[in-house]
């Protein structure tokens, strides 16, 4: 009798230890990081990823759509190569390889400032929906980077000037909203940098060139 | 001791065994309250279906970014197949194949670098020892100083439209929410480690700011690193091709 006892007492306890190892496995396993952030921060993580969805939803209609014209195109027999142009377009303007222009803002920079500065700039732009930038007149593309000290900027081997424009294609209210809002980044600039002018214009109309990059990867095969 | 070790025979192995348990379950205990970290750990009831609709969402994204390159891909192949003049279709299909490499909307595997990015493991409550959005950024600034062609932060691909941003002691990128440790992927020339090494950018992001607050940060030179495809939106709202540039370089 004490003896079934004791063995209900270490198989009770045992019991508990496989079920808390297998909850400490699985908690690590399944969301890392979710479970430490607030009620704000996950706010902010659903509206993010919900804001994501939406785009990814609207591009999944765009290339079903894209999809069945070109299949009805292709067994009427016709030449679908007015589709094949737009599309090209499409991801040209897109990824910089073609000059694009549409309404947008233009910053100008002067006086005391670092690179770190400027992207912190460029990464709330695209942030904020930009959709082509340019640095004094450099379209920015991946490989594309801001350096050097205050005074010493440079980007593409270019030296930038004391003052210079930085441009960017977008929603000119979105834009300027979310530069300029308090506690925004021009905010946080001007308080990490008191020496340094920042001043935002929305425009009507912003042309930005083609990168001069190439940006087919030598290196690297593409993979499936 | 003599006494002891007698006293110790005596006991029942059944109470050894409850020993050895309860010693394993206080370890596992310690563990889990060890590993938060400087990670605040919040109680409020109201989380948990904050935390059920990200997870749902982010797995509706995950569904969303595989559709997305198995429709590219089917495009692809219409494309391909067009029956047009043949000259022009395929002047047209190699312009589109470069654009999508260009773009970074095909996985690619070429030499480079893989790595790993942590907190601090003794950080406490100095949150300097976590890794910020900030600090995978400058990493990210001097691979493409030093030549990478392509980068991807656990898993999103960094295009031209990628931000990095702070979301509690988490990143996001391309809008999806990453959690650390973080693999940074890039591809590029053979010699991207020592160019890397070799510039005074990344020398001083060391110095200044991995090493003086115990951010863990390692790495392998691989021949074969695969860096994945964008699975986002392509499509532009207010941008449009200009007509008053020159033809497409």
């Amino acid at each position: 009798m004490k003896r079934t006892r004791r063995r209900w007492a270490v198989t009770a306890v045992t019991a508990v230890l496989g079920v808390l190892v297998v909850a400490q496995l699985r908690s690590q396993a399944a969301t890392p990081g979710l479970s430490a952030l607030s009620a704000q921060e996950l706010t902010l993580v659903i509206a993010n990823v919900n804001t994501r969805n939406e785009q990814l939803r609207a591009e999944v209609d765009a290339l079903e759509r894209q999809v069945a014209t070109l299949t009805a195109t292709l067994a009427r027999g016709d030449s679908a190569t007015g589709q094949l142009r737009f599309d090209l377009a499409a991801i040209e303007a897109w990824a910089g390889l073609i000059a694009v222009t549409g309404p947008g803002i233009s910053i100008r920079i002067s006086g005391d400032i670092g690179s770190e500065g400027i992207e912190g700039l460029l990464n709330e732009l695209r942030n904020a929906g930009a959709e082509a930038i340019a640095v004094e007149g450099v379209r920015i593309v991946p490989g594309t980077v801001v350096y050097g000290a205050s005074g010493a900027l440079s980007v593409e081997n270019t030296p930038l000037p004391a003052s210079f424009e930085i441009e960017a294609i977008g929603s000119p209210q979105i834009l300027t909203g979310s530069l300029t809002r308090s506690g925004g980044v021009i905010a946080q600039l001007a308080a990490t940098n008191p020496d340094a002018a920042i001043s935002v214009t929305p425009l009507e109309a912003v042309s930005i060139p083609a990168t001069e990059r190439d940006l087919v990867p030598g290196d690297a095969q593409p993979s499936l | 001791m003599s006494t002891f070790l007698e006293r110790m025979r005596a006991l029942p192995s059944w109470q050894v065994t409850l020993t050895g348990a309860l010693f394993v379950l206080g370890f596992l205990i310690a563990a889990q309250l060890a590993a938060e970290g400087p990670r605040i750990r919040y109680t409020s009831q109201e989380r948990t279906p904050l935390i059920e609709t990200a997870l749902g969402l982010q797995r509706r994204q995950d569904a969303l970014q595989v559709q997305i390159l198995e429709l590219r891909a089917q495009l692809a192949a219409l494309e391909a197949s067009e029956p047009g003049s043949e000259a022009i279709v395929r002047e047209l299909n190699a312009a589109l194949d470069r654009a999508r490499l260009a773009g970074g909307l095909v996985q690619i595997t070429g030499p480079g670098i893989v790595f790993r990015f942590e907190d601090a493991a003794n950080s406490g409550s100095v949150s300097d020892g976590l890794v910020t959005s900030h600090d995978i950024r400058s990493l990210v600034g001097e691979l493409w100083l030093a030549g990478a062609e392509a980068i991807s932060i656990n898993g999103e691909r960094v295009t031209t439209a990628t931000a990095v941003l702070d979301i509690g002691n988490a990143v996001l990128v391309n809008s999806a929410y990453l959690a650390p440790p973080y693999e940074i992927r890039a591809v590029g020339p053979s010699d991207l480690y020592e160019r890397l090494t070799g510039s005074a950018g990344f020398v001083d992001f060391i110095r200044g700011r991995v090493e003086p607050y115990g951010l863990r940060l390692s790495f392998a030179e691989l021949d074969d690193v695969t860096v994945a495809a964008y699975a986002g939106t392509v499509r532009s709202r207010y941008a449009r091709p200009d007509p008053a540039a020159s033809a497409t370089p």
